[in-house]
């Protein structure tokens, strides 16, 4: 006798919010959709006791929390959610080493998509270039980013906006327009 | 914090094999193979029912993306039919309750050992190669901690020995298969044991690609629109197999990958590789409705 497996609720969910950010991530400067708003799905769907974090919201200091992940200051994190992020925050963010660029951290911000700053984005995952509006982060951001990293090392930004999700690997080159 | 807090409700088995740990690592590890295009990613690589090098590292990528209404294709060596690659579709169905398909069209994931399909993969389908040894740097550096130092200064020089040795011994390049491949300008990877007549279709493609090795514990990808080039040098291009002037003699499709069908008198049949592009070819032949897509190779010839 088999019986047809049904995915539970939260597994549903970590799997759509992992698809968005999978590509995000493959297909940078397109937004994707999430299956719901806001950052707890990817700490649901990231986040266990294998991770260091750090959350500037309490909420969801909480919840990552109680995956058992290990709450640290953001120079030794691995995931950082941030609700506003200073571009110092930038100067501090694990990069990897050119032997691990897998230690490079990832970033999870709020941001406004599809207003804001204009950019045009390219590298790999995009079709020759894409231009896209990002706004709520600081400025000189986007330079700044540029700056402390060298390819391969460096870290990945995730951009939320609701139910919205836009990524940023450290493999795009990002110019302000 | 309660009892109930930590603990959640029965279930006979984890949806799609893995359990959540599993998953999350793979999770977490793919996005940074995305982000690093080529390079390799180490991973834990947990136990599945099957043996290690019989594709449970492709298999733990497929568990970690499927959800019931992603349709599943799986290919070994081009056949949809093999041991392998029926055993492992019929698995990924039974603990991820996922409809399987043969067809390229129809499919959201494939995953293959050995092959890339004959038909032009969309930017919505992910492909997910098995890999059994993921360093390309083996054969001139077996010790994989200097592999790495390598990888880390893009020291890549002894590849191109190889390559010269291999042309001045024999005349041309003789590696076969895992032609090894910069991606984006930067890592030098395998592209697992595809043929020569696979790689340019990683070059720019519109879908995504993961490799795979459970065996080696890595993970590495090629996004969309990435570049692969495969290590030639500028006075010996690269040459695929010669395969164009083949034809299929059960489906008598022509300009594709052909196995070899050695016969009593010497002689030799040829078979197109990707099977179902074959059945297609032949129920097309017979009259049937069948859509067939586009193709990479155009007449036997990749257009550059």
């Amino acid at each position: 006798m088999s019986v047809v497996p049904v995915p539970s609720a939260f597994e549903a969910r970590s799997n759509a919010a992992f698809k968005a950010i999978l590509w995000s991530l493959a297909r940078p400067g397109l937004v994707h959709e999430m299956p719901e708003s806001g950052m707890a799905q990817i700490v649901e769907a990231l986040i266990d006791r294998e991770c260091a974090v750090h959350c500037t919201s309490p909420e969801l200091a909480h919840l990552a929390h109680n995956t058992g992940a290990l709450m640290v200051a953001p120079e030794l994190a691995d995931h950082v959610f941030a609700d506003d992020v200073p571009v110092t925050l930038l100067d501090c963010l694990r990069r990897g080493s050119d032997l691990h660029p897998d230690d490079g951290a990832t970033l999870i911000a709020h941001a406004e998509l599809t207003k804001g700053a204009r950019l045009r984005m390219t590298g790999p995952g995009i079709d020759g270039a894409v231009e896209v509006m990002i706004g709520g982060l600081p400025g000189g951001f986007w330079q700044r980013r540029a700056q402390v990293m060298r390819y391969p090392m460096g870290f990945e930004i995730l951009l939320v906006d609701g139910a919205r999700i836009l990524g940023v690997p450290r493999s795009t080159v990002v110019e302000v327009l | 914090m309660t009892l109930q807090a930590l603990t959640k409700p029965w279930e006979p088995m984890s949806y799609g094999f893995l359990d959540g740990s599993a998953k999350r690592e793979i999770r977490r590890k793919m996005i940074k193979a995305i982000a690093v295009p080529g390079c390799q990613m180490p991973y834990a690589s947990r136990e599945v029912p099957m043996a290690r090098g019989w594709g449970t590292g492709g298999l733990q990528v497929s568990l970690t993306l499927v959800n019931p209404a992603m349709r599943v294709k799986v290919i070994d060596q081009g056949a949809d039919d093999s041991v392998n690659a029926a055993s492992i579709r019929r698995f990924i169905a039974r603990v991820a309750g996922t409809p399987t398909t043969m067809n390229t069209l129809e499919a959201d994931l494939i995953q293959s050992r050995h092959r890339i399909p004959e038909e032009v993969l969309r930017e919505d389908q992910v492909l997910v190669l098995q890999v059994p040894n993921p360093e390309p740097l083996r054969p001139v550096q077996p010790n994989m901690s200097i592999a790495r130092q390598m990888h880390a200064d893009a020291d890549y020089g002894r590849m191109w020995l190889q390559l010269y040795e291999q042309i001045v011994r024999s005349g041309r390049v003789m590696q076969g298969a895992s032609y090894p491949s910069l991606v984006h300008g930067r890592h030098v990877m395998t592209p697992s044991p595809i043929p020569r007549w696979d790689v340019p279709k990683l070059h720019m493609a519109k879908h995504l690609t993961i490799l795979s090795a459970g065996r080696e514990k890595r993970i590495f990808a090629v996004p969309p629109f990435t570049r692969v080039e495969p290590l030639v040098f500028s006075d010996v291009p690269y040459k695929v197999e010669d395969h164009a002037e083949l034809t299929c003699h059960r489906s008598g499709t022509r300009g594709y990958l052909m196995n070899e069908i050695p016969q009593d008198d010497g002689s030799s049949l040829f078979e197109v590789s990707d099977s179902e592009w074959g059945v297609k070819a032949i129920r097309r032949r017979d009259g049937e409705d069948v859509a067939l897509g586009e193709t990479w190779y155009k007449n036997g010839k990749m257009p550059s």
